[in-house]
């Protein structure tokens, strides 16, 4: 079966910022895909081409094996599309809206269907604008899903929501996914990349830095645990030489002048002799911070920033 | 298609505050118009046709210029020309004294018939009836002051005969009334889709309508038509108010000129639809589409002649008037409104309109932009 995305050589420029940077990458049958990157990495760019709503400037990218110059109005027959920032009518109900979307569409699914799928049966007679901020994204979601498509995209799904209602929307998407939908997401959240998506496309600048399972970017680093300290006094280039062979100094002095991110191969071996080389030379710690590597850490690996939102 | 036109409905309606204004500026100046009673001041204009040319008809051609009601001239031509004056409502009132009106003896003949007669048109009845009863008194009081008329032997109802022609005449209300009817459809259509459009473009529901397979004509044609309909019950209000409250007239055979009306007001209302989707096109947000609207539509309900006659305008702002949508627009419902002719004769003004309803339509869809 062919892929349910395919971007070759995908480049969008906007006068002289090249949004997106000659990026390619394929999205399975079946998979849960997620796009990371911080603001402006080109993310709602490259699925605005894949949606059709904007068109390349150069490069290919083909939906279901259709192409999006020639076939955008069968893609957007069996694709359903959740966008960043977009609103709906003010004066219909979720029941009303939903239905009128359906009519746009050879065939669709019934209104209390989809309410119903997203946990919003009680509120079909109600205003988009009294729903709180989760229910909202609730029903974009249920209207992305109105002509069952194969293919859904979500454009940061989770963004601006309380933990617990992104877990529920998690728990939406998995459920969604089961029914043999492809999804391709956005997000900001290392958390939601790592715990919902198979495979991950990280964005930077325009760039793709990587494509791959949550858990192969973790295990490239080749390293187990990031340690953060907090010192009294900076330590100077022979102490951070003296550092064993199983820890690197990723980021020396940031954030104020003494904090340091430090990775780890193997806490149980390096940690003691870290600690150690710390007291002795009387830097005074005065906090740490071990956490096992995460994908937080992969995408500091990759363009050397921290993603924070 | 009719989904959209029909949710597009169901949105305007529930938009209280926006159906509400959109519908009560128009009506208020209805309201305002009916109110000051225009036709009811300023005197009647009345000719005499002097066939008798004596010391009688002379005086009472001078007790009538006394009356403050009339304003008295002579008519040149004969009565043939006088009547259709009367007839098509350039003259009010003509007054034709007979040869032979200073002889008591005829006077007092009834075979002779004799009679001083007023001719008016049906346009003024309130001013007809008070004009009537006056130009009787100042007659048979001139009549019987004749020596040798004894008073008594003349009566009010004998000395004149008054003929009322049937005129389509208009009052400047009912003229007024059209003029509203276009204002309203107009300055709506323009602001109203503008507004919404430019809404609709800030908030990316135009976006989220992309992302469908509903083909952009679809769209269009859904709001369009919502808007076209909203425009009829616009100008059907505005007609009952004007005709019902206020006592405008509709002239001509009624469900035929009517419909020859709405026919106009959907055709009419469909260009500045396209006008409002081109000012959508051009503002960032809807506050500066409805500044953009008003700035299009305030400066055409001027000079396309609402309220007055654009005749007067100085230079070559007549005929720039007359290339104005609006123009064609009012002419053609007071041809078929006020003039009481048949919707066709206005092909001129039709074609004119259809005219810009394609050219609109052209650029609207060139110049649209989704976001
Ligand atoms: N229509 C446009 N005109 C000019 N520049 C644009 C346009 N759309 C996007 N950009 C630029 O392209 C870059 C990528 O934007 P994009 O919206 O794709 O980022 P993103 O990854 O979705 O960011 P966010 O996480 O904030 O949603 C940004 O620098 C943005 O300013
Ligand atoms: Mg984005």
């Amino acid at each position: 079966m062919e892929d349910a995305v395919l971007v070759d050589s995908l480049v969008k420029r906007f006068g002289s910022v090249n949004a997106v940077d000659d990026i390619s990458f394929n999205v399975q049958r079946g998979e849960i895909f997620g796009i990371l990157g911080p603001n402006g990495a080109g993310k709602t760019t490259t699925l605005e081409i894949i949606e059709g709503l904007q068109s390349p400037t150069q490069g290919s990218v083909s939906v279901l094996g259709m192409d999006i110059r020639r076939q955008g109005a069968q893609i957007k027959a069996r694709i359903g599309v959740q966008l960043q920032s977009a609103a709906y009518f003010d004066y219909l109900s979720l029941h009303e809206i939903l239905a009128l979307l359906g009519t746009f569409y050879p065939k669709s699914v019934r209104p209390p269907e989809l309410l119903d799928q997203v946990d919003l049966a009680g509120q079909a007679k109600m205003r988009l604008n009294q729903l709180s901020g989760g229910q909202k994204q609730r029903f974009t979601i249920a209207a992305s899903l109105v002509n069952s498509p194969e293919l859904v995209i979500l454009d940061e799904p989770t963004t601006g929501l309380d933990p617990l209602a992104r877990r529920n929307i998690w728990g939406l998407i998995r459920q969604i996914h089961q029914q043999d939908v492809t999804i391709v997401l956005t997000t900001h959240y290392m958390e939601e990349a790592q715990n919902l998506c198979q495979r991950l496309a990280i964005m930077d600048q325009g760039r793709l830095v990587a494509v791959d399972t949550p858990a192969n970017l973790i295990s490239r680093l080749g390293a187990a645990y990031s340690v953060k300290v907090v010192l009294a006094h900076p330590l100077t280039d022979a102490q951070i030489a003296a550092f064993d062979a199983g820890v690197e100094v990723v980021q020396g002095q940031f954030q104020d002048q003494n904090t340091y991110l430090l990775r780890l191969n193997d806490h149980s071996k390096s940690l003691g002799p870290v600690l150690d080389q710390i007291s002795k030379n009387g830097a005074g710690l005065e906090h740490m911070e071990v956490t096992p590597v995460t994908l937080e850490d992969v995408f500091l690996e990759l363009t050397g920033k921290e993603l924070v939102d | 298609m009719v989904a959209l036109t029909l949710a597009n409905l169901k949105m305007m309606s529930r938009n209280r505050q926006a159906a509400f204004w959109a519908l009560f500026f128009p009506l208020l100046l209805v309201v305002v118009f009916g109110l000051f009673d225009i036709d009811g001041v300023g005197p009647g204009g009345l000719s005499v046709l002097d066939l008798s040319g004596s010391p009688v008809s002379h005086q009472i051609r001078e007790d009538l210029e006394a009356i403050n009601l009339l304003t008295v001239g002579e008519f040149g031509d004969g009565e043939a020309q006088a009547r259709s004056a009367v007839a098509s409502g350039d003259l009010d009132y003509l007054l034709m004294i007979p040869l032979g009106i200073d002889d008591p003896d005829k006077l007092r003949d009834p075979d002779s018939r004799l009679a001083v007669k007023l001719v008016y048109g049906s346009g003024n009845p309130g001013r007809n009836q008070l004009v009537d009863g006056t130009v009787r008194s100042v007659v048979a009081r001139v009549l019987a002051e004749m020596p040798g008329v004894p008073y008594l032997g003349l009566v009010e109802s004998q000395v004149v005969e008054s003929e009322e022609v049937a005129v389509a005449q208009v009052s400047y209300f009912d003229g007024v009334l059209m003029g509203l009817v276009g204002l309203g459809i107009m300055t709506n259509s323009i602001i109203s889709i503008a507004v919404r459009i430019s809404t609709y473009r800030n908030s990316s529901i135009l976006k989220r309508l992309l992302v469908t397979p509903l083909p952009i004509w679809k769209y269009f044609v859904g709001e369009v038509a919502a808007h076209v309909v909203l425009a009829l019950i616009q100008a059907a209000l505005i007609l009952a108010v004007g005709v019902f409250v206020f006592g405008a007239r509709i002239q001509g055979n009624l469900p035929g000129n009517l419909l020859g009306i709405f026919a106009i007001v959907a055709l009419g209302s469909m260009v500045f639809l396209n006008i409002g989707f081109i000012v959508s096109a051009w503002s960032r947000t809807p506050a500066a589409a409805s500044g953009m609207g008003n700035a299009i539509a305030l400066p055409m309900m001027f000079f396309a002649g609402t309220f007055f006659s654009t005749a007067a305008l100085p230079w070559v702002l007549p005929y720039a008037a007359q290339a104005l949508p609006l123009t064609p627009m009012l002419l053609a419902m007071r041809e078929v409104a006020n003039a009481g002719q048949p919707l066709w004769t206005t092909w001129p003004q039709l074609a004119i309109l259809a005219g810009w309803a394609l050219a609109t339509g052209v650029a609207a869809t060139r110049v649209f932009k989704f976001n």
